[in-house]
């Protein structure tokens, strides 16, 4: 039955062109600033530039171009981690208010099929699509970064740890926001605005680092892991106690 | 053979009463009208049945299977029944056909895609199977909503509101197939505000105003109204040509034994006035009106 839940979902998000240009264009726009600037940077930038780069981020002088590409790389990480929590959220908002709004929701609910089996399949149906984009993205964004430098700088192990285990995680934070919010109110719209103000501590962070204000190393990305791990753990508690037909039928505002 | 028995079924909203105390029993191959205005109750009654809703106090057995306070009936409740929902609702980017296979498979039917396109063709959306469903027009989308109801083979099927804000044409269209399943002798409960519909379609209604207030039978019987200018007591010789009689006001019903010539011959020949002559059937929409009063009477609807 979930698999089923699944396959439909993604059925119909092919079938949706606006939604599936509305989830590339952000991941688009992350990958190609950054190594646009930074191509600018290396190649045709005046050395003062260069210069105030390194004395901002704190890189060692007369460390190489390497290096420089190095700090911004790894400052543009936070980025991704935004990635996986904003794109489910895309899908995941439409998922319980989005079939209310279309009044799908009470014939779905008529069926034999369980709560669990139609939050988990609408789940994992934004969460493939999440992560793909998100991982290539990454993928994108290494390979660029490694053609401007000349030099295999990436992956390192932060963005390894940050694309590979902390993604995935916030991307169920992402979704699970999104489907706890989606079940209470009626306006899919109004799902998407509020689950999406959960990427306003990553960009906080993010800021913070391009400000140069925080270094954020695999200490913060550890503990950001084990946090974020707790806080799905809850969400599914939540989801499951909470979540039954006559609640999702009457229960929003 | 019972199909449903409910007892004294309550349910509220927030400490709204939505409906309180209904009881009735459908049989098995019986067409039951749920009657009764808007916010009456009977969309409730009908999420309970269907094992959406659990209610607050009272029971219900549908289709073997039981329903009480805390207890909605669950996946073998919603395996035996099919609900037609007031609204179609199904999913605009899939076809017609991906629609109902979709829905069958939750239902857990037994060769989903054949019995989609079963009831596909008994509905006549056939050539519109592999439309987008937002393309279908409404009368299209609600026999689709129909179709999927029946995916399953359900034994007791549940129509919300299956003619609301249909167009005549596809409301003829619906009201056919609905007459359709009863001649197959399928269990419905029909749930409307109607009343021709009920009349039509069904053999017994429950009125229904946040309480159940009768259980009314569909007279079949046709009556010969004969209306006259003034009040006439029929002679006892009419007794012979009718098997019954009844002066409401200013007319005769009369439950005809000879043929009307006669009858309006024997009127006429002892001195009865007579302005027309027309068959009559007892209408729900009298009970109906009559029962509307009550419940304003008692505060019940507005």
């Amino acid at each position: 039955m979930t698999l089923l839940i699944v396959r439909k979902e993604l059925l119909e998000l092919r079938r949706s062109p606006a939604l599936l240009l509305s989830m590339i264009s952000l991941p688009a726009t992350v990958v190609l600033v950054p190594l646009l600037l930074l191509w600018w940077l290396l190649r045709h930038a005046p050395d003062q530039a260069l210069a105030f780069v390194q004395e901002f981020y704190g890189v060692k002088a007369g460390a190489t171009v390497a290096g420089v590409a190095s700090v911004l790389a790894r400052n543009w990480l936070p980025m991704f981690l935004v990635l996986p929590v904003f794109l489910p959220i895309l899908i995941a908002a439409q998922s319980i208010g989005g079939e209310r709004e279309r009044r799908t929701l009470e014939p779905l609910l008529a069926t034999p099929v369980s709560t669990i089996s139609i939050i988990l399949g609408k789940s994992i149906a934004a969460l493939i699509p999440a992560l793909i984009i998100t991982w290539s993205a990454a993928v994108l964004f290494c390979l660029g970064i490694d053609l401007i430098i000349g030099a295999p700088l990436l992956p390192d192990s932060s963005w390894l740890f940050g694309t590979l285990l902390l993604a995935p995680l916030l991307a169920l934070f992402g979704n699970g926001a999104a489907v706890c919010v989606s079940a209470r109110v009626l306006d899919p719209r109004a799902a998407q605005n509020l689950a999406a103000t959960t990427v306003l501590p990553l960009l906080g962070l993010l800021v913070m680092q391009l400000a140069g204000r925080i270094a954020l190393g695999p200490p913060f990305y550890f503990s950001l892991a084990l946090g974020v791990a707790l806080l799905d753990v809850a969400l599914i508690a939540f989801a499951v106690r909470t979540f039954d037909r006559e609640r999702l039928l009457t229960n929003w505002r | 053979m019972i199909a449903i028995e409910t007892k004294g079924l309550s349910k509220s909203f927030g400490g709204r009463p939505a409906c309180t105390g209904i009881s009735f029993e459908v049989a098995r191959g019986e067409v039951f009208g749920l009657l009764g205005p808007n916010g009456a109750g009977k969309t409730t009654t009908l999420r309970m049945l269907a094992g959406l809703y659990a209610p607050d106090s009272g029971t219900a057995r549908v289709a073997g299977v039981d329903i009480g306070p805390g207890k909605p009936g669950g996946p073998d409740l919603r395996r035996k029944v099919g609900l037609l929902t007031e609204q179609p609702g199904f999913y605009d980017r899939l076809t017609a056909r991906e629609n109902l296979i979709f829905f069958g498979k939750l239902y857990g039917a037994a060769d989903a895609p054949g019995r989609a396109t079963k009831l596909l063709n008994r509905f006549a959306l056939r050539s519109h199977a592999d439309r987008p469903f937002a393309e279908l027009s409404r009368g299209m989308k609600q026999k689709l909503a129909i179709a999927r109801a029946l995916l399953h083979e359900p034994e007791v099927i549940f129509l919300d509101e299956p003619t609301v804000g249909l167009d005549p044409e596809a409301t003829r269209e619906v009201r056919s197939v609905i007459a359709e399943l009863a001649a197959e002798r399928a269990t419905i409960v029909l749930c409307t505000h109607h009343l021709d519909e009920v009349e039509r379609l069904c053999s017994r209604a429950a009125f229904i105003a946040g309480r159940l207030l009768a259980v009314h039978e569909m007279s079949r019987k046709e009556l010969l109204k004969v209306e006259l200018a003034q009040p006439f007591s029929p002679p006892a010789a009419m007794e012979a040509l009718c098997k019954s009689i009844e002066l409401r006001g200013n007319s005769l019903f009369i439950d005809p034994l000879a043929e009307v010539p006669d009858i309006v011959a024997a009127l006429a020949a002892a001195g009865a006035r007579i302005v027309s002559v027309s068959p009559h059937r007892d209408r729900l929409e009298e009970a109906w009106l009559q029962l509307s009063q009550e419940a304003r009477k008692q505060g019940l609807t507005a």
